[in-house]
């Protein structure tokens, strides 16, 4: 952050701005990175003792992999938690050269590092190809970039649903919506009984959040044919998403004024002044311990639906990636593996950090199949399950994603301000996407 | 920026001070080198070369070759990442913004600032210390920690302020598209006022008291010693913080990054140096790069000049 003093004092404005920069920039080599298949060209397994860096971000993380250690003595693993700056990290050690062997990446980050040639593939490795068909299939495609390779084993997801304050619903007479327009029905009604009340906010700077909703209606952003990137951002689905939105912040029928998972908006809701949470299955323990004293006034059920497609969206997740320079490919599959689908380690990390399984046999873990006391004893995990099954599974990421998130955000915030519209931010996002992988030399095109 | 404040103090100090010429050669070199390398050694490592690294960067562009995930190298490409900096409209949108910041900011400060340092030098104010310590005390609070509990009292739904207010009806919104720029106005001068304040405190304190008694005896009251003579004899001290503001503006980071958190009116671009950040996030490095060096030179010219219109005028 800015220090106004102390870069005075050691030597100036030119270069104490230049310099904050340069140490980024320091880590950037010149030299083009080296082709990933040669390092993973074989899958053998070391004679001896192996020890294998993981970073990861995971809350209780380290339990998981003491089980592992103590049941596996000649491949142990290292932990190191980079929740401060995660992908500053992971890039530093890219480009200095000594990435881990395996870190967790989210779905969406995926392309971009790619790119970056920072993964090992690990599909040499005839037990990688094995798992396939042991994780929820739009995980494994955005893994393996549509089976072109091994890079990473899913690890969590985050098939989106709807939280009701059922107390509200119940008091204002609503029905459960089960479109998108009777979800706007439903915040009409709540704004016209009281106006104090919304039915959700829309947070502009959550690109996340909004990718997520597009992905339910399939309004693909990235494509890739005929040797180019398609950019397709702004398309007639999107549109129709941000339309939606427009109509409902017109009517002043959601709240703009909140930002996701802070403070202001665990108040809002304490408050009472929010009747839905439109959130990923990794949101039922931030309610949960956010909000304790609306134990046993929340319900979850699908997300609202476009007419009658039954598709749903996925909001986050994360998977664990094989690091470019790994030279332990063998023995990082195996603990890979185990990982994200045994099912007492996916036990350990539902329950300690949260994560909601790609592996399909994690979807029927007995934890999952339980009610879970805040909510009532509902089984809650059921919705997300059926949530899970129904996300479109062809949907992919771009290379410079992050850089079209943050064009969405502003556009979006711009939108909510009262410059332009929500579609209008589509359009912005698309032209920063096209923008960003020009300079970067990645072929791109406008594909809509 | 040793340079200013060298500058600064000898024309306080010694007007018209000619340096003593060394005598070269003998033990006397070691010495001088000894006392040097611990300054130039790191100077060296941790400044020049990255800003030398980073002007290289910037001058560089990204080529790539072979499929959808082909492999990246980066050539010299002469001024290209220049041209886009130039191009870039976002970027010249945080440089008018924080230009409009500072031009309100940084007087309003220092202006205070000045106040303060006077009200502590003059002989009328009790509890001298107290109020010297509670002033300069936000500057003990790092920038971040100031901006997050800031916003807490920008918040509508955490705010007492705006309860209060909106308890005697105005319509108070801290973070709205038009405000939040003051509202990140406001918690530099919380920070910095303080800081300011403590440098011309101390050209005050070094002036001697004959002056005051001289000018008593001519008749001058409290008022004219304060505006005729002390903050003449304080300029220097008032330029030396003025360049430190404008720096400081242009490097606004903290703040507008703390209040992005809870307002969405302010984007990812909303000053140069967030820019800067966004973009090398975004993995184009040579880009960030580029707009970095062209921060640096926008602040240089701006201190500097500010530096030479100043002394000009004020005989310095």
């Amino acid at each position: 952050m800015s220090n106004r003093v102390t870069s005075i004092r050691l030597a100036g404005a030119v270069v104490a701005t230049a310099v904050g920069i340069s140490v980024l920039a320091a880590c950037s080599s010149p030299a083009p990175s080296g082709d990933t298949s040669a390092a993973a060209a074989a899958c053998e397994p070391a004679k001896g003792k192996v020890t294998l860096q993981y970073w990861n971000t995971v809350p209780g993380m380290d339990k998981v992999v003491d089980l592992w250690n103590s049941k596996n003595p000649n491949i142990q693993v290292e932990i190191k938690n980079i929740s401060n700056d995660m992908y500053g990290t992971i890039g530093n050690a890219l480009k200095a050269g000594n990435a881990p062997e395996l870190s967790q990446i989210g779905y969406d980050q995926l392309p971009s590092l790619r790119l970056q040639s920072a993964f090992a593939d690990a599909s040499v490795c005839p037990d990688a190809l094995a798992v396939k068909s042991k994780f929820v299939p739009w995980a494994w495609s955005q893994t393996s970039f549509g089976d072109t390779g091994v890079f990473a084993f899913p690890q969590d997801t985050g098939p989106m649903a709807l939280y009701v304050r059922k107390d509200l619903f119940e008091k204002h007479g609503l029905e459960i919506p089960k479109t998108w327009d009777e979800y706007a029905a439903d915040a009409q009604k709540l704004h016209d009984a009281d106006s104090d009340l919304s039915m959700t906010f829309f947070d502009p700077n959550n690109a996340e959040f909004f990718n997520g909703l597009l992905w339910q209606n399939s309004a693909k952003m990235y494509d890739y044919s005929g040797d180019k990137w398609q950019v397709t951002v702004d398309n007639d689905k999107s549109r129709q998403v941000a339309d939606f939105w427009q109509k409902l912040i017109d009517a002043k029928l959601v709240r703009t004024d909140l930002a996701h998972a802070t403070t202001p908006m665990y108040a809002a809701y304490q408050k009472n002044q929010i009747a839905t949470y439109i959130g990923a299955a990794w949101g039922y323990s931030m309610l949960r311990d956010n909000l304790p004293d609306q134990k046993g006034k929340w319900t979850i059920v699908p997300l609202p639906t476009w007419g009658t497609s039954t598709a749903s969206g996925n909001w986050g997740g994360s998977t664990v990636a094989f690091m470019k320079g790994n030279t332990h490919l063998y023995e990082s599959v195996k603990f890979n593996t185990w990982l994200n689908t045994d099912p007492e380690a996916l036990a350990m990390e539902n329950e300690l950090g949260g994560l909601y399984p790609a592996s399909l046999d994690g979807l029927a873990l007995p934890a999952l199949k339980k009610g879970v006391p805040y909510y009532d004893d509902q089984k809650i995990f059921d919705v997300f399950a059926e949530s899970s099954k129904n996300i479109d599974r062809t949907w992919s990421w771009g290379p410079t994603q992050k850089t079209t998130n943050l064009a969405l955000q502003d556009a979006l915030a711009k939108a909510v301000g009262g410059e332009g519209k929500l579609t209008d931010a589509l359009a912005a996002a698309q032209e920063m996407a096209l923008k960003s992988m020009q300079e970067q030399a990645i072929p791109a095109a406008a594909g809509n | 920026m040793t340079d200013i404040a060298t500058s600064a103090t000898r024309v306080a100090a010694v007007p018209g001070g000619r340096r003593r010429r060394l005598n070269g050669g003998g033990p006397r070199a070691g010495t001088i080198a000894a006392f040097l390398t611990p300054f130039f050694l790191p100077f060296f490592l941790f400044h020049l070369v990255p800003v030398a690294y980073a002007f290289w960067q910037s001058l560089l562009v990204v080529r790539r070759e072979g499929g959808q995930y082909g492999t990246s190298y980066t050539t010299f490409g002469g001024f290209e990442q220049y041209l886009l900096v130039v191009q870039n409209t976002e970027f010249w949108g945080s440089i008018g913004r924080i230009g409009l910041f500072g031009v309100v900011q940084v007087p309003v400060m220092l202006f205070v600032a000045l106040i303060m340092a006077l009200l502590l030098d003059s002989p009328l104010l009790k509890l001298k210390s107290f109020f010297r310590i509670t002033a300069f005390m936000p500057y003990a609070v790092p920038g971040v920690i100031a901006a997050i509990m800031w916003s807490f009292l920008y918040s509508p739904q955490l705010s007492p302020v705006v309860d209060l207010l909106n308890g005697i009806g105005v319509e108070a919104d801290f973070l709205g598209p038009n405000a939040v720029l003051w509202s990140a106005a406001n918690v530099s001068t919380w920070l910095w006022t303080g800081y300011n304040m403590l440098i011309m405190f101390s050209s005050l304190q070094a002036i001697p008291q004959e002056l005051y008694e001289a000018a008593r005896i001519d008749g001058a009251s409290n008022w004219a010693i304060a505006w005729r003579i002390k903050v003449p004899i304080i300029a220097p001290s008032v330029i030396l913080t003025t360049v430190f503001s404008i720096i400081g503006t242009l490097q606004l980071y903290g703040e507008p990054a703390v209040l992005r958190q809870i307002s969405s009116n302010i984007s990812s671009t909303y000053t140069p140096n967030m820019l800067a950040y966004a973009v090398a996030s975004g993995n184009n490095y040579q880009q960030a790069a580029a707009i970095s060096v062209v921060i640096a030179v926008i602040t240089f010219v701006l201190s500097f000049g500010f530096m030479r219109l100043t002394s000009k005028r004020a005989g310095l």
